[in-house]
């Protein structure tokens, strides 16, 4: 266990990864880590608007695991009937004055369809339909699968300093691993 | 009629709705893990007392700081809700306020302003505190 703990931030140093959290995410856990990245981000002087936009899209993010995550845990000391918390992994790296931030967890194998096809269709947007499609998103009402409002990747879309970079992970028939990085040039 | 006052935590705004000095006040941020949960007891509060209120004169103060996709969604219901009342004769004001130097939610605003046609809806610079 040492050595793979060693390995493990060797991996993460050469990636540029200065935060990095996996396993059971839950609201709280998102409070701390916006607070820690904030932290982080006024020791580097960056600008509050990045600070801001990586702020929030940690926000959406972690929130999406929390809606979304197919892998659930118990916490140990509560009864029968308390609620699991959702799993995954979110980190974020620093390279060439960009911050990235990448989340992982996941999803139903019979969601990967709609949801590669959701994230496409973003990606083909430019500043001003992405600003048409969150509002008349808005004005909808959500999607019968959507716990938000469904308006947090159309919402990370327009905050990104690059097109959003995604990818499934075909674990079996039932379950698959999802990821989704984002990009947040500073000085922007 | 009684006020309704829910206290600010970490990730849900403050909010105080008065119904003597006419004022609904939200302040602070906002990304509950259950947005709609959150906002219930403030949707179901104005259901009952809005048109009370709108007929006396109602401004609503917002000072959001920042506040997640799900609560953007919660609050065009909210000024869709505020602009049927307007619509039916009431006087309703919106104040959204923004620290100068907070860009993001001062294009929310702008934002919340082009989708709003009737509801009187002001955005009010604040001196940043930072």
């Amino acid at each position: 266990m040492t050595d793979c703990i060693f390995e493990l931030k060797n991996d993460l140093n050469k990636n540029g990864i200065f935060f990095c959290f996996s396993g059971p995410i839950s609201q709280d856990l998102i409070v701390e880590i916006g607070d820690t990245l904030k932290n982080k981000m006024r020791l580097e002087d960056a600008s509050k608007s990045s600070m801001r936009l990586v702020f929030s899209i940690i926000i959406e993010q972690a929130q999406n695991i929390i809606y979304y995550s197919e892998e659930k845990v118990r916490p140990w000391s509560a009864g029968v009937n308390a609620g699991s918390i959702s799993v995954g992994i979110i980190t974020v790296a620093k390279k060439d004055n960009s911050y990235i931030i990448t989340s992982g967890n996941m999803i139903k194998t019979e969601h990967v369809d709609k949801l590669k096809e959701k994230i496409e269709k973003i990606k083909g947007m430019g500043k001003d339909e992405l600003k048409q499609y969150y509002k008349s998103q808005r004005k909808k009402d959500p999607d019968e699968d959507s716990k938000g409002a469904g308006l947090g990747l159309i919402d990370i879309a327009r905050k990104v300093s690059k097109p959003l970079e995604y990818n499934f992970s075909s674990i079996d028939e039932t379950v698959s691993f999802f990821t989704v990085t984002t990009v947040v040039a500073e000085g922007l | 009629m009684k006020n309704l006052k829910i206290d600010e935590t970490k990730y849900t705004p403050e909010m105080t709705f008065d119904p003597e000095t006419l004022v609904i006040a939200i302040k602070g941020k906002s990304y509950p893990e259950n947005t709609e949960e959150f906002y219930k007891p403030a949707f179901e509060w104005l259901e009952k007392n809005l048109s009370d209120l709108g007929k006396k004169g109602l401004t609503v103060n917002l000072e959001l700081i920042y506040f997640n996709s799900s609560s953007s969604k919660a609050l065009m219901n909210f000024f869709d809700m505020l602009e049927e009342s307007v619509d039916n004769g009431d006087n309703i004001t919106v104040n959204w306020m923004y620290e100068e130097d907070n860009e993001s939610i001062l294009e929310y605003g702008e934002e919340f302003l082009e989708d709003i046609e009737t509801l009187p809806f002001n955005l009010v610079p604040l001196k940043s505190r930072e």
